[in-house]
């Protein structure tokens, strides 16, 4: 055959071609054993020795030529099909879905964990104690005994005689000396009772109790780490200030300020343990000195969280507490 | 406590800008708490902590300021002429409770003027009382109050016409009564205190006077009393009768036992100046041997300079303990000897002194200093394994709550939640009267809250100690939380909530703590539907529960709509081996699918054992893919669909060995269970 006219047919079908298995046909046809353009090569051996080079060409030229067009067109087909199979998975991607409320932790665990993990990263260990406490540990190894006037200050309850809901965490500063012996770095947090309740009282709370013992440990280092540790919680450099106050196991006491839009604000107790806390934990104050604070986490939380009524936080109203 | 500036000036005798005074009363340790305008004056309300009784007065307050200052207070002088002795005896025979008793008698004065009005005390009396918001009652009494104030004496006047015979100082007798001045008739104990005439008590001492006793408008002679009555016996009387006076307040924190005469002086001075009248001499009865002592203590000049971080030498350390009236007895380069004053109960060692010493220098002018020590102590706690398990229970759309860990004691007997249970002998409220002995009560409570406000959808969970005495008291950590699931699910849901999602949960629960040995066995909890519940063991020990709530829960709880419920003992979940990390088999493992008909009531798990038994040792997986009723399957009948996986980490398994499991794996169950393989 011709091979103008062999092109001409092959581009014609080529043309006709729509999907890949026409295509796939068109190159058994051409190109298959017994393709129209392989015949065509077989055959040139029929020729002259001076014709077969010219031929040769054409009919390479030619196939190349094929080569060519059905690999332009492969692509098409080949894009051609791909669309069809997405415009088929099409699907409406506006319908709605349920997205499930996400959970959370409550805020006062978050407070908790803020301030946890700051201690924990400076070597402090993370101590717990029993909610149900002896008089013993609440008050009298604490250098509060009996008929002492800050007894009154907290609203005990009692579970039996000589047996109640511990009133602060201070407890464990005694039960993990005894345990784990000095020198020591401890926080305890953990939930505390009194008998109180308003907009700024819940009769159950939440504090931390902080206590580190060492050799010649002094009141400048008290201010040292608790001003780095609220700088840290509030997240810039605050203006702290330290009082005088009184709690009957440290000595000196104070009281911890920060700076607040509108005054000074109070945050947390401290002070230097007292030598008869030490003295009852079987440590000698001649030896060890240390010292101690607490700090409340419902009003880290309130502050944290700009919210003034304390008690919402235990109404476990979850429009609430899943906000934080 | 509440005082005039103006007060406070006059003691200084000078004067001060209240922001001032008001910055330095807190940084000495008095807080001020408010601070209130008046017309020209400002009445300061200041934090007293009970260890500073002596500053219950606009003396002591005024006294910290002259010391911050290191200035000195104004001298004030009261005198009137004496007449005679007091004809009143007073027999003191409580001498621990009441180691010292001064009294003096004045006749002929007169509360009422000539049109029979009470007398005028001068306005800057008035004004001080009703700033201190002490009630003005009459004359004799408000000039008491006054001094009072002024100097931290409480005292007490009897209408001396109105006592027959000696006074007594002594216990009460047991059930004794006594009428008070607000007519409240309270009846006694053997540990109160009491001044008693011939007919009985004509006073709670230290806390109150009695009706029959008292100074009215017609009281011509009084008898005035100035004592020190030791804390001891006056603290937690007042509470106990629920009568805290001003004078009580002052009695227990401790009254400088120096003052008593004094205030006598100043009280009958004004008494006579504004009554008239005239006075005997004071008589005091004293028993040294109860009456406090001031205090020697040795201060280490190294000591207070370690513990402040300080170098202050010895010379400046005794001017700030002098200005505190702190008398020295000697003082030395490293040692100072004091005595400390009368009026301070709360110095006894010697950090109390260098809290003074630290005070007058003011907290914030003390060194900052870096901590030396990096001492570190890892004692394993549970806490960040704890964190993480709540995390995880955040991120499958758990909401943490956090309930208080009492409860109404009705609810858990309701519950029979009751075993151990803790009742509280104080309850704020009847309704928070017991402590939880299971985090249930509190979590329903919550459901119940928020379904109330439409949530139909709800997943919680609380982590907390629970509370029991069997024989002695014991707290365990437990984890709890409740599913509900009455939403209208939408268009693409798969589905509520069901037992086979908790058991999903609980499973991954353990999965996630690294439980090692968990089994699973009905419940027994009886909060739970006894057929949709389970109860998880490690070992042998059961570290759980979880289910749908029983019935007859919801029934008690007035509940309408099914729940779910899961409880955990943490402490047991942390307990845990350490993972090992296995290296994971480089051979191809091989699948084969069997389905198995099986009667209706066979339980799962008791094919899976059967299977799991004879399949060898490279058996690493069985998955239930398919559970099939009814077709064409026999009524009582059901198939279970698994598929099976092997694999070796020794070779490549051969398909003949595979087959010959197979084929035990069928006789087994087909003689066990009388299973039929499905074709």
């Amino acid at each position: 055959m011709d091979l103008q006219q062999l092109k001409k047919q092959l581009s014609k079908d080529l043309n006709k071609a729509s999907n890949s298995k026409d295509l796939q046909d068109l190159k058994i046809k051409y190109l298959g054993k017994k393709g129209k353009i392989s015949l065509l090569s077989k055959d040139l051996g029929k020729l002259s020795q001076s014709e077969r080079p010219q031929a040769g060409k054409a009919i390479n030229l030619l196939k190349t030529f094929f080569e060519e067009q059905s690999q332009i067109l492969s692509k098409e087909i080949e894009q051609q099909e791909i669309n069809a199979i997405l415009e088929k998975e099409s699907i409406d991607i506006t319908l709605p879905v349920d997205s499930e409320k996400l959970g959370n932790l409550h805020p006062i665990t978050k407070t908790v964990d803020k301030i946890c993990q700051y201690f924990i990263s400076r070597g402090y260990s993370i101590e717990d104690g029993p909610e149900i406490e002896s008089e013993y540990f609440n008050f009298d190894a604490l250098n509060i005994p009996k008929d002492h006037p800050a007894r009154d200050m907290h609203d005990t309850f009692y579970v039996e005689a000589e047996t109640l809901l511990r009133t602060h965490t201070s407890p464990v500063q005694i039960r993990s000396i005894l345990k784990s012996k000095v020198p020591l770095k401890i926080i305890c947090p953990g939930k505390v009772y009194r008998s109180d309740a308003d907009q700024t009282h819940t009769p159950m709370f939440h504090q931390i109790e902080g206590l580190l013992i060492d050799e010649e440990v002094n009141f400048g280092n008290l201010k040292h780490e608790l001003t780095e540790f609220l700088n840290y919680f509030f997240g810039k450099k605050l203006k702290v200030r330290f009082r005088p106050s009184y709690f009957p196991f440290t000595e000196p006491s104070a009281e911890v300020d920060i700076m607040d839009k509108k005054g000074w604000l109070e945050i947390m107790g401290c002070g230097m343990v007292h030598p008869n806390v030490l003295k009852e934990a079987g440590v000698d104050p001649k030896k060890y000195s240390g010292f101690a604070f607490g700090l409340g986490i419902e009003r880290m939380t309130k502050l944290d969280y700009q919210m003034d009524d304390m008690r919402l936080l235990f109404e476990n109203d979850l429009r609430l507490i899943s906000q934080s | 406590m509440k005082i005039l500036k103006s007060h406070l000036e006059e003691k200084l005798g000078r004067k001060k800008s209240v922001d001032k005074l008001s910055n330095q009363l807190t940084m000495l340790g008095l807080e001020v708490d408010s601070i209130a305008k008046l017309k020209s004056d400002f009445c300061i309300d200041i934090d007293l902590t009970p260890n500073r009784g002596d500053c219950f007065s606009a003396l002591g307050v005024a006294r910290e300021i002259a010391a911050a200052d290191q200035t000195s207070l104004k001298k004030e002088n009261y005198s009137v002429k004496k007449h005679g002795n007091s004809k009143t005896k007073v027999l003191v025979e409580a001498k621990e409770a009441c180691p010292k008793y001064s009294y003096l008698e004045i006749s002929n004065l007169s509360l009422t003027n000539s049109k029979g009005k009470a007398k005028e005390l001068p306005q800057k009396i008035n004004s001080r009382l009703e700033a201190a918001g002490i009630n003005l009652i009459n004359p004799v009494v408000d000039i008491l109050n006054y001094v009072m104030l002024d100097t931290g004496q409480p005292m007490h006047a009897f209408d001396k016409n109105k006592i027959s015979g000696d006074i007594k100082v002594r216990f009460a007798k047991n059930n004794e009564k006594i009428k008070l001045l607000d007519d409240q008739k309270i009846s006694l104990s053997r540990d109160c205190l009491l001044i008693s005439d011939l007919n009985g008590p004509i006073a709670f001492a230290g806390i109150m006077g009695s009706k029959d006793s008292s100074v009215e408008m017609n009281t011509s002679a009084v008898v005035l009393e100035s004592a020190f009555f030791a804390p001891k016996f006056v603290r937690g009387k007042a509470r106990k009768f629920g009568i805290q006076t001003d004078a009580s307040q002052r009695f227990e924190r401790g009254v400088d036992f120096n003052l008593q005469l004094k205030a006598l002086e100043m009280a009958s001075s004004l008494i006579i100046q504004y009554l008239g009248g005239s006075s005997t001499k004071a008589k005091e009865i004293i028993s040294n041997n109860y009456l406090p002592k001031q205090k020697k203590i040795s201060l280490s000049v190294n000591f207070l300079n370690e513990r402040l971080g300080t170098q202050l030498p010895s010379k400046k350390i005794k001017q700030f303990l002098q200005h505190l009236d702190i008398e020295i007895l000697s003082a030395q380069p490293n040692l100072i000897k004091i005595l400390t004053p009368s009026h301070r109960f709360d110095l006894e060692i010697q950090e109390d002194l260098v809290e003074e010493v630290a005070r007058l220098i003011g907290y914030d002018n003390l060194p900052i200093r870096k901590l030396k020590t990096t001492e570190q102590n890892f004692s394993k706690t549970d806490y960040s394994k704890l964190l993480d398990l709540k995390k995880f229970l955040t991120n499958n759309n758990f909401q943490e709550v956090i309930n208080y860990s009492f409860v109404d004691d009705d609810l858990q007997n309701k519950l029979e939640l009751s075993d151990g249970m803790i009742k509280i002998q104080n309850p704020i409220t009847e309704n928070l009267n017991s402590m939880r002995t299971s985090l249930f009560p509190g979590l329903i409570a919550n459901l119940i809250s928020n379904a109330k406000r439409g949530n139909d959808y709800l997943k919680i969970y609380e982590e907390g100690k629970v509370f029991s005495k069997i024989k002695s008291i014991k707290e365990s950590n437990h984890l709890a939380g409740i599913i509900f699931d009455q939403e209208k699910k939408s268009w693409n849901s798969s589905g509520a909530f069901d037992f086979y999602s908790l058991k999903e949960l609980a499973l991954n629960i353990t999965n996630f703590s690294n439980v090692a040995d968990v089994s699973l066995k009905k419940s027994d909890l009886h909060l739970l539907h006894p057929k949709i519940s389970a109860d998880i063991f490690k070992a042998k020990k059961k570290i759980g529960s979880f289910g749908r709530v029983h019935p007859l829960i919801l029934k008690k709880i007035n509940f309408k709509k099914p729940f779910f419920y899961f409880e955990f003992q943490t402490n047991e979940l942390f307990n845990s081996i350490n993972t090992k990390l296995i290296e994971p088999s480089k051979f191809p493992s091989i699948q084969r699918d069997l389905a198995f008909i099986v009667s209706e009531k066979l339980d799962y798990i008791e094919l899976f054992k059967e299977i799991s038994k004879h399949a060898g040792n490279d058996l690493i997986d069985v998955k239930l893919f398919d559970l099939f009723k009814g077709g064409d399957l026999q009524k009582n009948q059901k198939s279970l669909a698994f598929r099976l996986t092997w694999q070796s980490v020794k070779g490549t398994l051969e398909d003949s060995y595979i087959d010959s499991v197979i084929d035990k794996i069928v006789k087994n169950s087909k003689s066990k269970f009388g299973a039929k393989l499905r074709s």
